[in-house]
């Protein structure tokens, strides 16, 4: 059985430490995090992953910034994108759905349903190998 | 000399020509050179100058020909949030002084007590005080922002342990997890109200509005408080009730409203008992009351309830895990809702709260302006803030225009097209979409290709920079508020002008008589053949053709689709002949009169009978 593949991308060691616990809860989840977008960039080009779960505010390429690059690269154009982002108004979530993001998750984010709010987001393939 | 290092441009907004020279000549005559006093005399002459001009300071009279009192203070501020006001209040008149600082006013004079250092200093000290109030802000903003990172980490850590992610916890140390993640839940909705507050009161927060059956929201919120109740040991429960209850609200909002009368009403119930929610309908308002069995309101905090930070004792906000926000975060989306919020004594103790709100039916029905004198031109605004609407509707009546409302563009489009409009103003932002996209629409819609439509927005730039947006032929992009002279000087070039100018009838026929007659009632032009008429409608438009089919070589019921405007649309034709009678069918001719039964004068009246029926449109149609 294939596991899913979550690629999550936050500047904050802490966060991603959290999330990774937080995602290891479902079992079919595999998680790799990225510090940055650059990084996210070639990770998410090498290890094609199901979905990317990506920070708003990083410094030198912010996610909206990570997500236009990835929609620029056929390798990468088709991944879902859900933001995880502390920046959850009204008009900002519009935005950000609006630039080609699947969903938006508000931080702070409930750790123990965080693995079936992404699941929700997955694309239908790979949704089916739910348990 | 003065030194005015800060303040170099002062608004005086002041109607009292007196009061204005005084105030020239004291900083004339201080030598304050450096600083320039414009002055208006009304709020929409300053609501233009503050658009266009920059503004150290306004210094303003709050009795102003057209806004008064609290009205205008608000008005100035929402035309400049971020320049500090002054306002000039009447001797012995502290309670205008008071209401005036809490709108928002950094200061105040009192009239006929002041010298020119006297305003100086208190226009020093009310930009400063400004100065100091937006730092708060962003520095409010900021640091909410910061705290929800290492929050998440903390909370998402804690939440973790406590789920025995990383495996089962003795008690001892379950209990003091719980402590920590509890506080660190709490922590997480300060932070959540602090922003929220400080947006609302900044003017930040979009409300998207739409119908919103109340009791469902009110059955999630309890869903979603139901943990939180168990832990005070608090049942809530929902009365039943047989109508539904539906409201015009932003459901986002308003559950915020539910879910946080819903948590104090938990919070100050002794345990074992209930908080009982009720929704009823009535006529105009839907009511929503929450009930506790709590200790009550101390009567001395009543009147401070909904302020921020209000604890009705400061060992409260530790024992209850409140903020202190809140209720004053109610009020405040209560107030945007268009809606109101009180409390009272319940009959055997404790607290009920209500919120009332505008029925869905009620507002629905206020769409469509009733009111208008009979025959007004009328217009379609596209705006879902109520009070916005009803305050534009208000103003363009007493310049003759009746306004329907839509409040979304699925709205907008419907009423589009059941009614003809004669212009249609339109908000970008709406509910459910967006309002250049509803301009594209109606722009496909053959009856509104012409139309004049006005764009009227808190933020024109978003639409401006629409790419679709220079193909849509918009007359003109409005910010909030509206500078309501341009408005009517738009609205009135294409409309007003065309219904009152004198109509252009092109007569063919031979018969003078006729032709006198019909230039009592507008610019005739008369022609003897056909060839003649076809060259005069080249030339120029004319609203409507009176055809004698009898005298005229050629003229037949053939001839009727030749008779277009410039623009290439059918123009209405009165014919009149020996025997009309065979055209009568047509459905361009709008009268056929016998001659031998007709006198000139029921022709002329006929004629000016169709005139009146002609839309005072830009767009010509075919009628």
């Amino acid at each position: 059985m294939t596991d899913i593949r979550i690629l999550l991308v936050d500047d904050e060691p802490d966060i991603r430490e959290v999330v990774d616990v937080s995602l290891g809860l479902d079992r079919e989840f595999a998680t790799r995090a990225c510090a940055s977008g650059a990084d996210a960039l070639v990770t998410a080009a090498e290890w094609s992953p199901s979905l990317i779960l990506l920070d708003v505010m990083m410094p030198l390429m912010d996610g909206p910034t990570t997500l236009a690059n990835l929609r620029k690269n056929p390798r990468t154009a088709h991944i879902p994108v859900v933001f995880l982002t502390a920046r959850t108004q009204a008009s900002e979530v519009e935005q950000y759905i609006s630039l080609g993001a699947q969903g938006v998750l508000s931080k702070p984010f409930d750790p123990m349903t965080l693995a079936a709010s992404v699941r929700s987001y997955l694309p239908p393939v790979a949704a089916s190998h739910a348990p | 000399m003065m030194s005015t290092k800060l303040i170099k441009a002062i608004l005086l907004i002041e109607d009292n020509p007196g009061d204005v020279r005084l105030l020239q000549e004291m900083f004339s005559d201080h030598g304050a050179h450096n600083t320039k006093l414009a002055h208006v005399d009304c709020m929409s002459a300053a609501e233009k100058y503050l658009a266009e001009g920059a503004v150290d300071i306004i210094l303003l009279d709050p009795g102003l020909p057209d806004a008064q009192g609290l009205g205008s203070i608000r008005r100035a501020h929402a035309a400049a949030p971020g320049v500090p006001l002054v306002v000039l209040t009447c001797l012995d008149d502290e309670t205008v002084a008071e209401q005036a600082l809490q709108e928002g006013a950094q200061d105040y004079l009192i009239k006929g007590q002041i010298d020119v250092r006297g305003i100086l200093r208190a226009l020093r000290h009310a930009t400063e005080r400004k100065r100091l109030e937006r730092l708060k802000d962003e520095f409010v903003s900021t640091v909410s922002h910061e705290l929800r990172t290492p929050l998440t980490s903390i909370t998402g850590s804690l939440g973790l342990l406590m789920g025995n992610a990383a495996g089962n916890l003795s008690d001892p140390v379950r209990r003091l997890v719980a402590i920590a993640h509890t506080n660190s839940q709490r922590l997480v909705r300060l932070v959540n109200d602090i922003l929220d507050i400080e947006k609302m009161e900044a003017g930040q927060v979009a409300f998207n509005f739409s119908r919103v059956e109340v009791r469902p929201l009110v059955a999630q919120a309890i869903e979603a408080n139901r943990g939180f109740a168990e832990g005070y040991g608090v049942r809530v429960r929902l009365e039943d009730a047989d109508t539904a209850a539906d409201v015009r609200a932003d459901p986002d909002r308003l559950l915020q409203v539910i879910t946080n009368l819903l948590s104090n009403a938990i919070k100050f119930s002794p345990a074992e008992n209930e908080v009982v929610v009720a929704v009823e309908k009535g006529p105009d308002m839907v009511r929503l009351t929450v009930r506790d069995h709590g200790p009550g309101i101390p009567l001395d905090f009543r009147p401070l309830i909904f302020e921020k930070f209000a604890q009705a004792d400061a060992g409260d906000a530790r024992q209850k895990g409140g903020t202190g926000l809140g209720l004053s975060i109610v009020k405040q989306i209560v107030d945007r809702l268009g809606g109101e919020v009180g409390f009272a004594d319940a009959p055997a103790g404790g607290t009920i709260f209500h919120v009332q709100l505008p029925c869905w039916d009620h507002v629905a029905g206020l769409a469509i302006d009733r009111d208008a004198k009979p025959g007004a031109p009328r217009l379609l605004l596209c705006e879902d803030d109520l009070d916005t609407a009803l305050t534009l509707r208000e103003q363009l009546r007493q310049v003759s225009f009746a306004t329907d409302f839509a409040y979304s563009v699925g709205d907008a489009l419907t009423r589009a097209a059941a009614t003809q409009y004669h212009a249609i103003l339109v908000d970008i932002h709406l509910p459910d979409g967006d309002g250049v996209s509803l301009i594209v629409r109606l722009r496909e819609m053959p009856q509104y290709h012409d139309t004049p439509i006005v764009v009227v927005s808190g933020d024109t730039s978003r639409g401006r920079d629409d790419s679709r947006s220079s193909k849509l032929n918009v007359l003109d992009w409005l910010n909030k508020p509206v500078d309501f002279d341009r408005l009517v000087r738009l609205l009135a070039k294409p409309i007003v002008q065309k219904a009152n100018r004198r109509p252009r009838i092109l007569h063919v026929d031979e018969d003078n008589a006729v032709a006198r007659a019909l230039s009592d009632i507008g610019d005739v032009v008369t022609v003897n053949s056909i060839e003649e008429a076809l060259l005069a409608l080249k030339a120029s438009d004319f609203d409507l053709a009176v055809l004698d089919v009898a005298l005229v070589k050629g003229a037949g019921p053939e001839l009727l689709p030749e008779l277009r405007d410039s623009s290439g649309d059918l123009i209405p034709v009165v014919v009149f002949s020996a025997d009309g009678a065979h055209l009568a069918a047509d459905a361009q001719a709008q009268a056929a009169l016998a001659k031998s039964h007709t006198s000139i004068d029921s022709l002329v009246a006929t004629v000016r009978d169709r005139l009146a029926s002609r839309p005072a449109n830009v767009s010509k149609e075919v009628v």
